[in-house]
């Protein structure tokens, strides 16, 4: 510590120390606090159509459009590390041969940001339940308010959605690329949970200390029609969200959609 | 001049302390630096909010720097008096080589 130079490689060595150390402590906060969430996701209407990947493939695949009604309680994955949660909801179903592991394809996602998080133009926006539901306006007006006051884009607070007969975000096809007449389908609800410091958790099926498993969260089994008569365009809509931009296929750029 | 202009150029960069200035630098980074890691993770803790954990993390560092690194007057409290010189003290001689030199 004699002079000016190895004064400051000093101090500066500790503040890392000092750093790496504090910075392992608040990960390692994030597991004394409890988190119950819960998830109610329902298979609302299922199709199936014929499409190509895109315009210019000779190939025809099915593909399979699953609207879905989702509520949820996920507030308590908010803790003071965390940064978002990437939430999504897939649809596992069983191989056509035997032996071989489940399907799973992803048909909606959201990034649901924490409060400590800058805004972002891809954080989700809840879709407005007024819109939907003209009854219990009155109703809806104080949870908006509430959300609102939050700081929120959403009426909800934080991790709460409740999505009623929502459009996917993706129609899923399968490697095979027929997906008609499958059985055993299930939606499934799945996150994870991006901290400020700390390892990237998953959703839990199993209660770890103060951390309970998520309950429900996953939908009952259906099956996947055939292919029926024409179908009307706008029953087959896919739900990009309000959150404005979004790389499109065949686009370099990110569109701007709505406001 | 020119060459006593650049010995105090050169005692400001190098910026030395005395012994004990050393050890009070070498506990003052510890001190510091563990107690801004500290108060940082409790008030951030407290009001659940990790930025003000990083911001007073990094304030203390700076702090501690700001502290330590100058060579501040408390830091030379203690200088280290040289000893006199050769000629002042009888009854020594060193010789190299049988030639007296001291």
């Amino acid at each position: 510590m004699h002079s000016t130079l190895v004064r400051v490689q000093n101090v500066f060595g500790f503040f890392t120390t000092v750093a790496f150390t504090v910075a392992a402590v608040i990960a390692l906060s994030t597991f004394i606090h409890p988190q119950f969430p819960s998830a109610t996701v329902q298979l609302r209407n299922v199709q199936i159509v014929r499409g190509r990947p895109n315009y210019y493939s000779y190939k025809k695949e099915e593909y399979a459009h699953i609207k879905f009604s989702l509520d949820t309680d996920l507030s308590t994955l908010f803790n003071w590390n965390t940064k978002q949660v990437f939430l999504y909801l897939k649809a596992v179903y069983p191989p056509n041969k035997a032996g071989q592991p489940h399907s799973e394809a992803i048909i909606w996602d959201a990034i649901l940001p924490a409060a400590s998080a800058p805004w972002h133009q891809n954080h989700y926006i809840h879709p407005d339940p007024r819109k939907s539901q003209s009854k219990n306006s009155k109703a809806k007006n104080k949870v908006k308010a509430k959300g609102k006051a939050a700081g929120l884009d959403s009426p909800y607070k934080r991790g709460e959605l409740h999505l009623s007969d929502s459009n996917p975000k993706y129609r899923i096809t399968d490697i095979s690329g027929k997906l008609q007449n499958r059985t055993d389908v299930r939606l499934e609800l799945g996150w994870n949970v991006q901290p400020w410091v700390g390892a990237l958790t998953w959703a839990n099926k199993n209660k770890y200390g103060v951390w309970e498993a998520l309950e429900g969260g996953e939908s009952d089994k259906f099956d996947f029609p055939s292919i029926g008569g024409k179908k009307k365009a706008d029953d087959l809509a896919t739900e990009k969200g309000q959150e404005g931009h979004r790389l499109e296929v065949g686009g370099d750029q990110p569109i701007k959609r709505g406001s | 001049m020119a060459e006593q202009l650049l010995e105090q150029v050169r005692d400001a960069v190098e910026g030395q302390m005395d012994f004990e200035g050393q050890r009070l630098a070498e506990m003052m980074t510890t001190v510091m630096l563990g107690a801004a890691g500290i108060v940082a993770f409790f008030v951030g803790f407290m009001t659940q909010d990790i930025k003000l954990s990083l911001y007073i993390g990094l304030a203390g560092t700076a702090l501690t720097f700001l502290a330590v690194v100058p060579p501040w007057p408390f830091y030379n409290k203690n200088p280290e008096g040289w000893l006199p010189p050769h000629s002042a003290i009888s009854g020594i001689q060193i010789e190299v080589d049988g030639k007296q030199v001291g």
